[in-house]
């Protein structure tokens, strides 16, 4: 028994001593996982210290190579001399013991300054006091111990600034012993001060301690650390391009905008800001971490949180470029996106496209609309040839009861009248907008259709009509009214519908064929179901008129409120949508279960998750993926404070009760026909296609307006030209671009003011700012011809012509100077050359800081670059 | 050195705090026990038999020990954390990320949570097949049981105060469990008779609301950290006091 438990304590004992030694590891372990395990940036600052060391002592070394270089060092050793003899002068008898004699004095004599200041200090405090006393008592005994004190504070007063006399005559005298001590020991320490300078950086960064750096947002509770290991985002030169101790890129528009101290770094970046154990943690590249790191561009996806217009705003240039796709494919026409309401509908209005189109053409469109042409933005729904043809028959049936195709192989064209309709194709510049054969197109806001195979889709009389007056068929279309006359539009009718046909076109429907009852009834809820009023305008039941015959068979329409609801799922907040929430479907296991992921999975196999899905596949490019599901990822109900929002133009003129710019009068019918903001912005309304027209008037000069409408002509060989509108003269020039709109041949409607007077009336009238001058400064001292070519010497001296043309020399970055004299009025110019972005934010031109003077010089110069009218 | 000895152990304030000598009599052994609030409670005497492993598991002692650790390291967390809706998460983030040995007190009280629900699970299992409920130990029974229900309740309100999603769906079915409580919940059983409505019923109660919000993370602070570790001490203290006045820790009959 005794020799069992002696075992067994034996044992025991081993059994304590080993799990002792296992705790005993275990805590050592702790300790050190604490200090330096979880603590990664520890390491970094330090090497990055020694990076900033290494960067900072070849900066002192370059430094003191300069001072050696430049002659400092060999002055400071003269100097140091110099002193040195000085110095030793102010040694010895006679001069020295006075000098020492009078420092001494000096020394004493500043003793019982300071002393004085001392009493008077105290005698100040006890006076305070006794005034407090007094204030809180009323008591006269404290109203006599002030006064008392009062005598005593005077008294001091007075000593301390006799001791100060005193000490002026002695200091005289010392200086005048002293010489140019003084003066040689300022220029060294000032000489010392250049290197002293860098080496105290040194010696600073060394003291530099180790430690958690964050930027903490107090009012939302956020703690960003990305700083502790990114230590150098800041700084103005990295010591290192390696992460992380890089610089932020763009330092200036990005945290010069966004002070990091009050905006941190995962309102943009998102990832895990208060994570500093480890990279994926802090990247937010974890399970339950929503937000996963952004870098590159793709961070500009943020800008969307708080900016509410992102055009032309610079660093967000390659998500504003990105934004135009969720107007290219009309996102918004099936899901609410806040800040894309009331945009046009993609599409065209359908409720009268039985008149428009063939019916087997419908078919085909609905069945692939990239089997006709390859650039259609029209998604594939997947429809069988039954559901493609029940959805035509419903279209059709809107306005009409037949299934009919045009005879286009019987269709005769008058080969002279093809001829004038080609020349009027290219004159009013169809290319620019529409493609055709591959070329062409390249206004890319306005995706006009490509018209390679027009002719085997719509029919002659359709496009007659659509010609002469596109907002009659579609209101709101894009396509401007050109003033052709009706013997043009019937040749360029011609033209088209022999020149651009589809040869593989089959119409099957050429003897009409009446549409069924069920069929129609079938497509109203295709329609329905996959929501085509989203993007094509239709025309409710209660304004179509149905056939008899179909009426009788009780067909029905969809109604205006059935097509009102968006049918899609609101993106307002997809990009912070929790993962949770996303419907994966069978691709759950072969798919990253990401956000990210999800959105770009849906954009490029929509209906790929499961069954029953509707929306449609777009077939984009994987560029296209990319690029839209970063505007996607900026849809996040953000929890941004208010106070870094920056609305955008139109909800401050909201919040302000402002009314939008509107065009006024005649103008506005102009516009409305001829689309000017298609290229043009004016007042903020348009695109950024052609030159902003907002202070035209003040800008431009008549005779150049009328002209230039009549002939467009080339202003800035780079870029895009406006294409003539044939505006009225008939002539056609070389080199035009913008359409020739036949402006100015006909009166505007309701008026007898013609297009061109009205352009110009309304640019001379509203398109003007106070703040350009009508008359530029004269000079009277110099005379004309004198100050022109002094104006020219400046045009010269500056180097204008790198940029600028004059005839054909020069550089094209610049528009061409050579008509400018014709073109722009004085005081523009003055005004521009003062601060040239002023009225164009973006342009490249510098500001040179040119003197009024200078400026009046430039101007008469510019003024006198004429080319005359041939 | 014994003169040094004795200068350390012979004075006034050695004997006020230590009051007696540590020989190993009986008396003193006694004494040491006497003498000492914490093993007041403690039997005086323990037989040898009791403190055989096999028969107790001692598993009763080892959740007390899973109580003082979880009590520790709940007031280093408490030093850390704010039950408010805006920081409650931030402050886990903290202590995961930048307060010292938050990550292992942290986890220690989490995983000494799971620990002490299992073992105090084991330790009743092992007293209902020992029969260690019979008579006279029936009231200790009905006190650990109640402890019981207090160890789970401990484990709910925790769970919320990370308020993480986990916590906070957790405690959203646990409360709306509490909804259909006959007569006190809203969606209960002859709860009309009481005119009970979701605002005055006891999933409304323990909330302080209607929906999970900052007064339920309040509510559960409270609960988790003051009210449930006080009653859960009382009744502890009487549990082992029972069991001292049963008759000392339960043993084979045979011993």
């Amino acid at each position: 028994m005794a020799n069992e438990n002696k075992n067994s304590s034996a044992y025991r004992a081993y059994f304590f001593a080993f799990f002792s030694v296992v705790l005993l590891i275990l805590s050592a372990w702790v300790i050190w996982d604490d200090e330096f395990g979880l603590r990664p940036w520890k390491h970094y600052q330090k090497e990055y210290k020694s990076l900033k060391h290494d960067q900072l002592v070849k900066e002192y070394k370059q430094a003191q190579f300069e001072f050696q270089r430049s002659g400092g060092a060999k002055r400071l050793a003269d100097l140091n001399a110099q002193l040195e003899k000085a110095e030793a002068g102010l040694k010895g008898k006679g001069a020295g013991e006075k000098y020492e004699q009078l420092n001494r004095q000096l020394e004493e004599l500043q003793k019982q300054a300071a002393e004085s200041q001392k009493q008077l200090q105290t005698v100040r405090g006890k006076y305070l006091e006794t005034e407090y006393y007094f204030t809180r008592t009323q008591k006269p005994e404290y109203k006599k111990e002030m006064d008392a004190l009062q005598l005593q504070i005077d008294a001091i007063d007075k000593k301390s600034k006799d001791i100060q006399v005193k000490q002026e005559p002695i200091r005289e005298s010392i200086a005048q012993i002293a010489g140019n001590i003084p003066a040689i020991k300022a220029e060294i320490e000032q000489l010392n001060k250049i290197l002293e300078e860098k080496k105290e950086k040194i010696a600073n960064n060394e003291k530099a301690p180790i430690e958690i750096k964050q930027f903490l947002i107090k009012d939302v509770d956020k703690a960003d650390r990305c700083v502790s290991c990114h230590i150098g985002i800041e700084s103005s030169k990295q010591p290192s391009a390696k992460q992380p101790y890089s610089k932020h890129p763009l330092t200036s528009v990005y945290l010069g905008h966004h002070d990091p101290g009050k905006f941190g770094c995962t309102y943009c970046h998102r990832g895990q800001g208060r994570a500093t154990t480890t990279v994926e943690k802090a990247h937010g590249k974890v399970k339950y971490w929503d937000e996963a790191m952004l870098k590159g561009d793709m961070t500009q996806t943020s800008c969307l949180n708080c900016h509410g217009d992102i055009k032309n705003l610079r660093g967000a240039e390659t998500i504003s470029k990105n934004t135009e796709l969720v107007k290219k494919y009309g996102c918004y026409s099936c899901h609410k996106i806040p800040g894309y309401e009331g945009i046009g509908d993609v599409g065209p209005e359908l409720t009268q496209v039985g008149t428009k189109v063939n019916y087997t053409w419908a078919v085909n469109w609905l069945l692939d609309p990239k089997k006709y042409f390859s650039t259609a933005r029209m998604p594939k729904f997947f429809f069988t040839q039954d559901q493609a043809e029940a959805i035509a028959d419903y279209l059709f049936s809107m306005s009409g009861s037949d299934r009919r195709d045009v005879d286009s192989a019987n269709i005769k064209n008058d080969p002279k009248l093809v001829e004038q309709g080609k020349a009027l194709w290219s004159q009013a510049r169809c290319n620019l907008c529409h493609a055709t054969g591959g070329r062409g197109g390249d206004h890319s806001k306005v995706y006009a259709p490509d018209l390679s195979k027009v002719g085997s889709k719509v029919n002659k009389t359709w496009l007659f009509n659509w010609i002469k007056d596109p907002n009659k068929y579609f209101p709101g279309t894009k396509m401007p009214r050109f003033r052709f006359t009706d013997q043009e539009i019937n040749a360029l009718v011609d033209y088209i519908s022999s020149e651009y046909v589809d040869d593989e076109s089959e119409n099957k429907y050429v003897a009409p064929v009446q549409i069924q009852a069920a069929s129609i009834k079938k497509g109203k809820d295709l329609v329905q179901q996959y929501g085509c009023y989203g993007c094509h305008k239709m025309r409710g039941m209660e304004m179509v008129q149905v056939a008899p015959s179909l009426k009788a068979q009780g067909v029905t329409f969809l109604r205006s409120d059935e097509m009102r609801e968006k049918i899609g799922t609101e993106l307002s907040s997809i990009g912070s949508k929790p993962v949770e929430l996303l419907d994966f479907g069978k691709l759950k296991k072969s798919m990253p279960n990401d956000r990210l992921s999800y959105i770009k999975q849906k954009l490029r196999d929509p209906r790929g998750f499961r069954l029953g899905l509707r929306m449609p596949n777009f077939r984009l490019s994987e560029t296209e993926v990319n690029e839209l599901s970063a505007v996607l990822y900026g849809f996040t109900d953000s929890n941004a404070p208010v106070r870094f929002m920056v609305p955008s133009r139109q909800e401050l003129d909201k919040m302000a009760g402002v009314q939008g710019y509107k065009f006024t009068g005649d103008f506005a019918k102009v516009i409305a026909d001829v689309k000017c903001t298609n290229c043009h912005t004016i007042k903020g309304i348009g695109a950024d296609y052609a030159p902003d027209l907002s202070l035209a008037g003040s800008k431009l000069q008549e005779s150049w307006i009328r002209n230039f409408l009549a002939n467009p002509d080339m202003i800035r060989p780079l870029l895009q030209q406006m294409p003539k509108l044939g505006l009225s003269m008939g002539k056609t020039p070389a080199k035009v671009t913008m359409p020739k709109f036949n402006l100015g041949t006909q009166k505007v409607e309701d008026t007898n003011r013609s297009d061109v007077d009205v352009v110009v009336n309304y640019f001379q009238q509203e398109l003007v700012t106070s703040d350009i001058p009508t008359k530029i400064p004269v000079i009277a001292d110099v005379a004309m011809p004198e100050q022109i070519a002094q104006g020219k010497k400046i045009y010269d001296d500056k180097g204008c012509r790198s940029c600028h043309q004059l005839g054909t020399d020069g550089g094209a970055v610049g528009p061409n100077l050579s008509n400018v004299g014709n073109r722009l009025l004085p005081g523009f110019i003055f005004k521009h050359l003062e601060n040239p972005r002023k009225y164009k934010p973006d342009i490249v031109e510098p500001n040179y800081g040119f003197t009024e003077r200078e400026r009046v010089l430039l101007t008469n110069f510019l003024m006198t670059l004429k080319i005359s009218a041939k | 050195m014994s003169d040094l000895f004795n200068k350390v152990k012979k004075n006034l304030i050695w004997k006020s705090v230590f009051r007696r000598d540590y020989r190993d009599n009986v008396r003193d052994r006694a004494l040491a026990v006497f003498g000492n609030v914490f093993l007041h409670l403690h039997p005086v005497k323990v037989r040898e038999s009791a403190v055989k492993l096999r028969y107790t598991w001692g598993m009763g002692g080892i959740t007390f020990l899973a109580f003082i650790i979880l009590t520790i390291t709940g007031v280093v967390l408490m030093f850390y954390y704010h039950p408010s809706v805006d920081q409650a998460y931030s402050d886990m983030k903290d202590l995961e990320f930048q307060v010292p040995y938050g990550v292992i007190t942290r986890n220690l009280h989490r995983w000494g949570a799971h620990f002490m629900v299992i073992v105090v699970m084991i330790h009743m299992f092992r007293v209902f097949m020992t029969g260690s409920y019979k008579a006279p130990r029936q009231f200790n029974w009905g006190i650990g049981v109640i402890l019981l229900v207090l160890t789970f309740l401990l484990s709910f309100t925790g769970y919320l105060l990370p308020w993480d999603q986990l916590g906070f769906w957790a405690i959203t079915v646990g409360t709306n469990m509490g909804a259909a409580t006959p007569l006190l919940g809203y969606q209960g059983p002859f709860s009309e008779y009481l005119h009970i409505t979701p605002y005055n019923d006891i999933r409304f109660a323990l909330l302080g609301g209607a929906t999970v919000g900052g007064n339920a993370l309040l509510r559960s602070y409270i609960w988790h950290c003051i009210a449930i570790p006080l009653i859960a001490t009382v009744l502890m203290v009487v549990h082992f006091w029972r069991v001292r006045k049963d008759g000392g820790i339960s043993r084979p009959q045979n011993h």
